[in-house]
């Protein structure tokens, strides 16, 4: 059973984009069978999540068959607590996307006839490289469906991106393209010299029997944490990030954010901590770089002028939490990881589909012109401020957790790491929390609220400035719609959900991280 | 033991020999037939040329195949008595040179089928041309199989020779002729260069036979440093064959200059003749001194990756273009040369077989590259690559074909077969070289910028709309359809391609 639903889960984003595809001249029908295509994609995740229940490396929980007999690279597929939460959220997140483009679409960034079918078919085509990328056990698989997503997703930020700065545009897709490769390739380079030291690219058996020390083990660590850095991003790699997810259409930088940047945080729990010991320095290297993160996406959240770059550094930040908890090499770690990965992924798609409404209404991301929306659209005004809430932190929502035990494992890291450092990072941590509140807090004041007290003819001239960008003869800016509504009501849900019931998700990964990792502190 | 002929198995010879004699008979029917009337008479060279070549190749496949596809050797032109060890051979099949057998055929066909854009035009003579292609791909079937020095360097002055003729034997095109005098120029000095390391080779170990040089250094029997000079020598001259840094200058010229079928050839056909010369002089003529030429290669290989994936960046020109990236894509396959030092004697044809796997890979992603480059330079001889803009949507499958040997190229999904030919040439080098790996790694992500901004064009919405404007020539459509079907099905089944080429690859 379990083998047909791993294999199934892959199948049928890909069938979907080929359906999506064949349909394209008909767009409304191509996108609504995108759409369906997603939601099957959707319940099948929930079908597997609820079946699977062995350890990975037990017979019949996974799909196992030679890909490639003269490299033995393997056709090994697998789910367990690690990686559950993170498809579950995966395919929630692309189902909401794509329903958005069925209700509204996009405007193709070169000015030609709109092309939604082909923009939802580079969606489930990327679904599915992650998709195939969470499931994959073998080294090798893991990077050729890591390296699916890319291309689409160049498309994606090329053709329908910012469509006034081509330039920019263009730019931001070849960075992202570039950075990508490069640290991909580096961390092959890495998983082939693990190779050489264990014997297999099967990361199970890697995870359960190989003890990584040496020279050789080290400098393959070290490879596969510089790859995964670029992806994750981990500062100072994160050049490409803001870039990339500001000139993004709003369902691209909803996928970039949410999803891709999980492959960097699932790659480091699932295919970089079994390769390294935490007896080496590069370990705490790790964690400080992820802290040092923390504080430089804070401080530059505090700086931004523009929406969507605003929330892009924010992500940084958040990934930054992540790898923290994994590089404290506990169980506490890791559950702190997959927490903040999937609360991240809900609460940034959530702030990114708002960013891309309210760039609808108003044709721009610019803080500056952006006032006063509690009076001008209050309902999208109030999901906004709870999803800045959600983000910096608040207790009861989903973003608390994923920072309080992160900071918790820091605190209380393995036996084998320095205390003091790990207590100094756990404190400038705290403070970057601090920082997170504030540059959110400033935003709601600034963009919800109309920003500092002024005169009131100043007041009044910000608001004839923001009117203005409504086209003549429209009935002014409407407030958030029904199909709105649909995309976000699933993510405010969850976020609620999991920020009251956290154990939902804390507890299917202990029991994975104690089967997959044994003899983590 | 006076008047013992020679023992010729003439099954073993027999598909270089039924390519020879394609060769007579297209240049004889040509001959006799006189001028052509029709487009039908015009293709008769061609459609001979492709029938010869597909029946050798199935008499190889058919007939060998079957011994020695389970690692059995076969071999003819074996010197005279020896009291003692086996008999050195000078012509011997085995799984290598099937494999190269397989690629020079199937590279073949493809320029075949190319040369019938050319027929239209009607300044290319086709019995002549053909005649040449037959020759030289003769040639490189032979240097696959050849197991001592002499015959190696006469079955690439095979391949050369036809080659210089064909690069310029277009009617009144003088870039032609320069580039054609140009190949010929580089060609004669390296020719020069190898015949002086063989002859070092000689007398340093007493034979040209591989088998015999290596069983000679082995046993220390002749001055070691004499065999070194002699083998780095070698080793230049198959270097300018091989286009590596510094010994490529020739080829962004010749290319350009050339009809885009013959640059096809000498990116594919001819490079892998080259290579396969080094593999056999250095895997089985030379492992023992593998401690001298291995780091010169890895700092070859570390260059010639470099040079071409950077200059490929400036290139406006397609078929420039092309050329520098496969002067990188060279440079790709020299790695596994550069990490053989860690090895022993035995375990350096598995390494090399990494070369071969990607030599296999590029020969048919980088035909379907210049398939649609043909298609393309029909239409737009200048081969801008501003020309290729909107060619998905004008003409879908020349667009998507290209469109896909980029991406291969590059070593992206869905070009899933190409960058399993990366994985592959990473694990050679991973544990012994692994510099030489992140220098590669480096070069990948450098060399897709060049190849992402070609595919940029591709999708941009082009003038017309709709309405194919390219006439595209039958023989080219099948060329197309060729590369990129078998580039679609290996990169869903890689086994079925990567798993009998690597079959020596150990971990």
């Amino acid at each position: 059973m379990i083998p047909v639903l791993l294999n199934g889960l892959l199948v049928a984003p890909a069938v979907f984009a080929l359906l999506t595809a064949v349909l394209a001249r008909r767009e409304r029908l191509a996108v609504a069978t995108a759409a369906a295509g997603s939601l099957v994609t959707f319940g099948w995740s929930v079908w597997l999540a609820v079946e699977h229940d062995g350890a990975l490396g037990e017979a019949g929980s996974t799909v196992d068959a030679v890909w490639l007999t003269a490299l033995d690279v393997h056709w090994a597929l697998g789910v367990d607590g690690i990686s559950a939460p993170l498809v579950l959220m995966t395919t929630l997140v692309f189902a909401t996307a794509l329903l958005s483009l069925f209700r509204h679409a996009p405007a193709d960034a070169e000015g030609g006839p709109s092309r939604t079918a082909s923009l939802a078919v580079l969606l489930l085509v990327i679904e599915a490289g992650v998709l195939g990328a969470f499931l994959a056990l073998d080294m090798v698989l893991f990077f050729v469906f890591f390296e699916v997503a890319l291309i689409p997703m160049w498309f994606v930020i090329n053709a329908w991106g910012d469509a006034y700065d081509a330039r920019a545009r263009r730019r931001a897709a070849t960075r992202f393209l570039i950075f990508t490769v490069t640290g991909s390739a580096v961390m092959l380079v890495g998983f082939l010299v693990v190779r050489a030291e264990a014997g297999t690219f099967d990361i199970v058996r890697v995870a359960s029997s190989y003890t990584p020390s040496g020279a050789t083990a080290l400098a393959a660590s070290v490879l596969v944490a510089l790859g995964l850095a670029v992806k994750t991003p981990l500062w100072p790699l994160h050049i490409w990030l803001p870039d990339a997810h500001s000139k993004a259409p709003t369902v691209g930088s909803v996928v970039l954010a949410a999803v891709l940047l999980k492959l960097g945080t699932y790659g480091f729990l699932r295919f970089w901590m079994p390769v390294t010991s935490p007896e080496w320095l590069l370990v705490p290297v790790v964690a400080a770089l992820a802290v040092v993160g923390i504080v430089y996406a804070a401080l530059a959240c505090l700086a931004q002028t523009d929406l969507k770059r605003l929330i892009a550094y924010s992500s940084v930040g958040h990934m930054g939490f992540v790898v923290l908890g994994a590089a404290t090499f506990t169980v506490g770690g890791v559950q702190a990881a997959v927490f903040a990965s999937v609360a991240h992924g809900l609460i940034t798609g959530l702030l990114f589909f708002l960013a891309g409404s309210i760039k609808d209404r108003y044709g721009t991301t610019d803080l500056a012109r952006l006032k006063v929306l509690y009076g001008k659209v209050p309902r999208l005004a109030g999901v906004f401020a709870f999803a800045a809430m959600a983000s910096l932190g608040l207790p009861g929502l989903a973003g608390f957790w994923g920072e309080m035990l992160a900071i918790r494992a820091a605190v209380d890291q393995a036996a084998a790491l320095p205390e003091d450092t790990y207590r100094w990072l756990a404190f400038v941590a705290a403070l970057g929390v601090i920082l997170t509140s504030a540059y959110f807090l400033a935003l709601i004041r600034t963009m919800l609220q109309g920003g500092p007290v002024t005169p009131a003819t100043e007041v009044d001239s910000t608001v004839e400035l923001v009117a203005d960008t409504v086209p003549a003869g429209e009935p002014g800016v409407v407030d958030a719609r029904g199909s709105e509504w649909v995309t976000w009501a699933p993510l405010v849900l969850l976020t609620l959900v999991l920020g009251v019931a956290p154990g939902l998700l804390l507890t299917p990964v202990a029991d994975a991280t104690a089967s997959f990792l044994v003899g983590l502190g | 033991m006076t008047g013992v002929a020679q023992h010729i198995d003439w099954q073993l010879i027999a598909p270089p020999v039924v390519m020879a004699c394609t060769a007579v008979v297209v240049l004889l029917v040509d001959a006799f037939a006189g001028a052509p009337r029709t487009r039908g008479q015009a293709l008769v060279p061609a459609v001979l040329t492709v029938a010869g070549l597909l029946a050798a190749g199935g008499y190889a496949l058919g007939a060998l195949a079957r011994d020695v596809g389970g690692g059995a050797v076969r071999e003819t032109f074996c010197a005279g008595s020896v009291l003692e060890g086996p008999a050195p051979c000078s012509f011997a099949v085995d799984r290598l040179t099937l494999v190269f057998w397989g690629i020079v055929l199937f590279g073949a066909v493809v320029v075949a089928l190319l040369g019938t854009a050319a027929v239209a035009e009607g300044r290319t003579p086709q019995g002549e041309w053909n005649f040449l292609l037959l020759c030289s791909a003769t040639g490189a079937m032979v240097i696959a199989a050849s197991r001592d020095l002499v015959t190696l360097l006469v079955a690439l002055e095979v391949v050369s020779l036809p080659a210089f003729a064909m690069v310029g034997l277009r009617r009144g095109d003088r870039r032609a002729a320069e580039a054609s005098v140009k190949f010929f120029l580089v060609s004669v000095v390296s020719t020069a260069v190898a015949l002086m390391g063989i002859s070092f080779l000689y007398g340093a170990s007493g034979s040209v036979f591989l088998t015999e040089i290596d069983l000679a250094l082995s046993t220390g029997s002749g001055p070691r440093e004499v065999a070194v000079v002699g083998a780095l020598l070698t080793v230049v001259g198959l270097a300018f064959k091989v286009a590596a840094v510094p010994f490529h200058m020739w080829v962004p010229d010749t290319y350009v200059g050339a009809p885009v079928a013959v640059a096809a050839y000498l990116s594919v056909v001819s490079k892998a003749a080259g290579f396969v010369g080094l593999i056999l002089v250095l895997a089985h003529g030379l492992p023992e001194l593998a401690d001298a030429w291995s780091p010169v290669l890895a700092v070859l290989a570390a260059l010639t990756m470099t040079v071409g994936n950077v200059l490929a960046l400036w290139q406006q020109h397609a078929v420039r273009l092309l050329a520098w990236s496969s002067v990188a894509q060279a440079g790709y396959m020299l790695v596994p040369f550069g990490a053989v030092a860690a090895a022993s004697p035995e375990e350096i044809s598995a390494v090399l077989s990494a070369s071969t796997g990607y030599l296999a890979v590029y020969a048919v992603i980088n035909l379907g590259a210049f398939a649609v480059a043909a298609v393309v330079g029909t239409r737009y001889p200048a081969q801008r690559l501003s020309d290729y803009r909107g060619l998905i949507r004008e003409e879908p499958g020349a667009g998507w074909a290209l469109a896909f040997a980029l991406v291969a190229l590059a070593g992206l999904p869905p070009g899933v077969i190409g960058l399993l030919a990366k994985v592959v040439v990473f694990s050679s080098a991973a544990g012994p070289a692994t510099w030489l790996a992140l220098v590669m790694a480096v070069n990948v992500a450098i060399g897709l910028v060049y190849y992402a901004r070609w595919l940029m064009e591709l999708f941009r919405p082009a003038g017309a709309v709709g309405g194919s404007t390219y006439d595209v020539p039958n023989g080219v459509g099948v060329a197309i359809g060729m590369t990129l079907t078998a580039g679609v099905v290996f990169s869903v089944l890689p086994g079925l391609l990567l798993d009998p080429v690597l079959a020596t690859l150990t971990p």
